[in-house]
Order: C-alpha cells, then structure tokens, then sequence
C-alpha cells in the first residue's frame, strides 16, 4: 500500500473537490494581479490601470460567493473527512482572505485616484512598489505550496512576511520623517502610509493562507507565534519626533 | 505518559471494560484477526469501522463467545472484561452473553409476544422472582429500548408484528433485559430507515450511561454521529483505534484515510 491518497471511488467526489480548488487558484491568480497592477498604477500615476484595479475587484467577490456556495454543497452532499474536510476547509478560509487583499488593492487603486493628483513623495511609490512585488511573490509561492501540497514552501511564505513588515516599518518612518519637513506633506503621506499599511495586512493574508497550507498537508496549525521584532509602529518612545527634540 | 499539565484532561477518561491482547482468530487455515490488542472503556460507545471481511464483525463476535458456537473457529490470545478472562474454563459462556449482550444486523424478535420476548432472558437467568417482578423488567426494557409508548397497549401482540425499526429497538430492549455491562451491536441499523436509524442512534447514545457500548458499522456518517472512539480494521489488522473526532478529521494511517474518504473499499 502506498503512502500517496488515490482517487475516490466516486469520480465525482473528485471532481466537486478539483472543481473548488481550480477557482481557488483563479482567484489567486486574480487577486496577485490585483496587488500588482495597484502598485504600478500608484509608481507609473496611471489612473486607467487604477481604474482596471477598482473595477476588477467585482470579479473577485464573486468567485469568493460562487466558492462559498459550491463548498456548502460538497459538504452538504459529500460529507468530507479527513484530507477532503481539510480541503473543504482551506478553501473556504482561503477565499476570504483572498477577498481581503482584493479589497486592499481596491482601496490601494483609490488612493492612487487622489495621489495622482498631488506631487510625489520622494521615492515611496517605488518602494511600495517593491513591497507589493514582494507580497505579490509571497502570494504566488502560497499558491504553488497549496497546490503541490509543499509544507516546507509554506512555512518559507510565512517566514518571509517578516521583511515584509520590516519594509512597512521602515516606510513608516520615512513618511514621519516627510511630514515633520513640510505639512504639505501630510495628505499624500497620510494616503501612502494607508497603501503602506494596505501592503502590509496582504501579507498578513499571504501568512494565513500559507498557515491554510500548513493545515491542509498535516492537520495542524504552525505552532509558534511569531515574534514582533520592530516596534517603530507600536511603540510612541520610538517615534522620530523625539530624535528632533535631540533626545 | 502524560505530562503533568495534561492530566487534568484525563480525569474524565472511563475505566477500561475490554481489554484484548495479541487476540488471533482463525477459520480453519484462514487467519482473520491478526494481533490485536484494544482497550475498550466504560460508558463509551465504541465503533468498529472498515470494509467487508476486515474482521470487525469476527472481533466482535470474539467478546461474547460467539465464535464458540462456529467449529472451525479458534481464538487464541486474551480477552478480559473487568480484569476477567472470559475465555477462561470456568466461564459459562451462557452467563458471559447475559452480561455482554448483543443485537444484529436483522431485527430478530422471537416468534413470541411483545411481553415474552423481553421477558424470556430474565426468566432463564432467574432475574425475576415473581410476575409483579417480571412487569416491572418488561417494562423497564422497554422504556430503555425507547419502544415503550408505541407497545404499552399491545405487549401481547406477537413481535413480529411490528415495524422493522420498532422490532429491532425491541431487540435491543431484549438484551438490555438481563442487565448486561457489554451491549454489542452488529451493524444494527443497516435494516432500517432513516427515522428509525435515527431512534437507534438516539437509544444508543443513551444507552452509553449505563453501558460500555460496542458498533460494528458500515456507515462512516454512523459511527461518526454515535460513537466516542473509533477503530480501523483493515485485512485483519487493528489499523488505527482512537478518539472520533481525531480518526474523522486527522487519521494517522494513510490506510484508514483512504477509507474514510472513499478511496478504497
């Protein structure tokens, strides 16, 4: 007896759990588009692409329902155990956490609608750029663990969410920092640091789908919590407001 | 074992009822149970899933001495019941099946009244001392068997009579008759529909206060709904035995997996 699962004797038990992994990963697909096109849209200030991005949401909210519906209905008929449960499961709570970082581009590619309209700031849409890019590849390999059932790739996804938070500090500080040289600063910051924050949160999305993963392959959930290196965001006596006032 | 922090967890746990160890069954050359050792608790409702000729049926049939009455069958290893062994010489496997009572897969009402055939075992085991006695048993019976509102009016009508999920709660009532600690049950709901499957799962899960309960079933969904443990047999073999809840959601054995998905059969 081999240690691999064979196919089902129902055919079509196979069929219904192919079935919603298939949308799974074309809202994937839809939702790491999504992240990339909202930050070029913000680097290159191209509001047709913002646009695409806002409207293109709708598609994702819709697979996320259609998913929903056609899960209840594999439990409904099918009564999974075991791996098919945890498929069932994954996917449903992989689909709102995919629903999530549509709704972060979303309102990334409405910033960008305002922030088209002011001056630059610096180099921060480059690097929100490189952070959504970042969050984006997390996505992608997220994707290709689930597929490939690849415990070791998800735990690597999770591990990675760490620079993530680590760039969204940084920027942090960098938009503190524009906004005590000149308050005309303030409005676009305060817009960016909300993209910043956006990026951020998907990878939050990103860690809980590969946490799904993790789940899918061995039934359990990664145990340890991880560490909160930077406090920059946490912690007032951290702000550059006080190395002005040279303390 | 356990580590410290843990045991408060276990407090709950029920004594052991059955313990069977290196348990070997044979049907003439044919080896059917291979090794197997299982500790089955108290007050529990335990199943026996896998599929057709994995040697549940046989195991079960190992704990009330069944397999006694087949001439080619031969148990070999040790079985207890409350630290007894039952395969001992000196026990009477008639008193043994009083004490571990057991219902089939058919609903088999003797071809007597509703009364006689509750009242039959108390009778032979001299549980009764006199009618007064013998009514309140029969009654008791079947209000345990949870048939006792549907016959109140006709205990004297003949058993047969009844539907198929009435006659085989009225079986269990039987075995319950006699005051057993054991009630075996082999697939006892595959005759039957989904209303009267659903009273028997219903009686079963309360028969778990008193009793240790033992299933053999060929509904997954089924030993799911009913039963606190769960054991995979497979070719034989006790594959797996374990918690429900842990067998249904996160197997450790590929083999019982790919059972109770529906990969193999």
């Amino acid at each position: 007896m081999s240690d691999e699962l064979t196919n089902h004797i129902a055919s079509a038990f196979d069929r219904d759990l192919e079935g919603i992994q298939a949308q799974i990963m074309k809202m994937g697909g839809l939702a790491e588009v999504a992240i990339m096109q909202a930050a070029t849209s913000l680097e290159t200030r191209d509001e047709e692409l913002a646009q695409k991005v806002r409207r293109g949401d709708a598609a994702i909210d819709a697979l996320e329902e259609a998913l929903n519906e056609e899960a209840a209905r594999v439990i409904a008929l099918r009564a999974p155990t075991a791996t098919d449960l945890r498929v069932v499961l994954s996917v449903m709570r992989m689909s709102s956490n995919l629903e999530r970082i549509g709704d972060l581009s979303k309102n990334i590619a409405k910033r960008t609608g305002v922030l088209i309209q002011m001056q630059p700031i610096g180099s921060t849409a480059a690097s929100l750029r490189r952070m959504a890019r970042e969050v984006e590849l997390m996505l992608s390999d997220a994707l290709d663990a689930y597929i490939q059932r690849d415990e070791a790739l998800a735990l690597d996804v999770i591990e990675r969410d760490r620079d993530v938070d680590q760039m969204y500090n940084t920027l942090f500080r960098e938009f503190l920092t524009f906004m005590l040289e000149d308050p005309r600063n303030i409005t676009a910051c305060m817009h960016l640091h909300f993209i910043a924050k956006n990026i951020e949160r998907m990878g939050d999305h990103v860690t809980a789908i590969s946490e799904q993963v993790v789940f899918l392959t061995s039934g359990r959930k990664p145990e340890e919590a991880r560490v909160k290196e930077d406090r920059t965001s946490s912690d007032a006596r951290l702000s550059p407001e006080l190395d002005q006032d040279g303390e | 074992m356990y580590d410290a922090p843990n045991t408060e967890l276990h407090v709950t746990q029920n004594d052991i009822k059955i313990a069977a160890r290196k348990v070997q069954v044979y049907y003439g050359d044919t080896h059917a149970i291979k090794d197997v050792d299982v500790d089955i608790e108290d007050k529990t409702v335990t199943a026996f899933i896998g599929p057709s000729g994995c040697g549940k049926s046989t195991f079960l049939r190992c704990i009330n001495r069944m397999n006694d009455t087949i001439d080619i069958c031969r148990v070999e290893g040790d079985i207890q019941i409350d630290g007894e062994d039952i395969y001992d010489k000196r026990v009477d496997p008639v008193q043994l099946r009083a004490k571990v009572g057991m219902v089939f897969q058919k609903p088999n009402p003797f071809p007597k009244s509703i009364y006689d055939n509750i009242a039959y075992g108390p009778k032979i085991h001299g549980l009764a001392k006199n009618k007064a006695d013998l009514d309140e048993i029969v009654e008791k019976a079947l209000r345990r068997g949870a048939i006792w509102d549907e016959v109140k009016d006709r205990l004297h009508a003949p058993g047969t009579g009844l539907s198929g999920g009435q006659q085989q709660r009225l079986c269990i009532a039987r075995a319950v008759a006699t005051e057993p600690e054991v009630l075996l049950m082999d697939e006892p709901c595959s005759a039957l529909d989904p209303i009267a499957t659903a009273q028997v799962e219903e009686l079963i899960d309360e028969l778990k206060q008193n009793y240790s309960v033992v299933i053999v079933t060929h509904s997954m969904q089924q030993a799911a709904r009913v039963s606190q443990k769960t054991a995979f047999f497979h070719l034989g073999h006790l594959v797996e035995y374990g918690e429900t809840g842990k067998i249904f959601t996160n197997p450790e054995d590929t083999r019982t997996e790919s059972y109770i998905t529906g990969r193999i059969g």
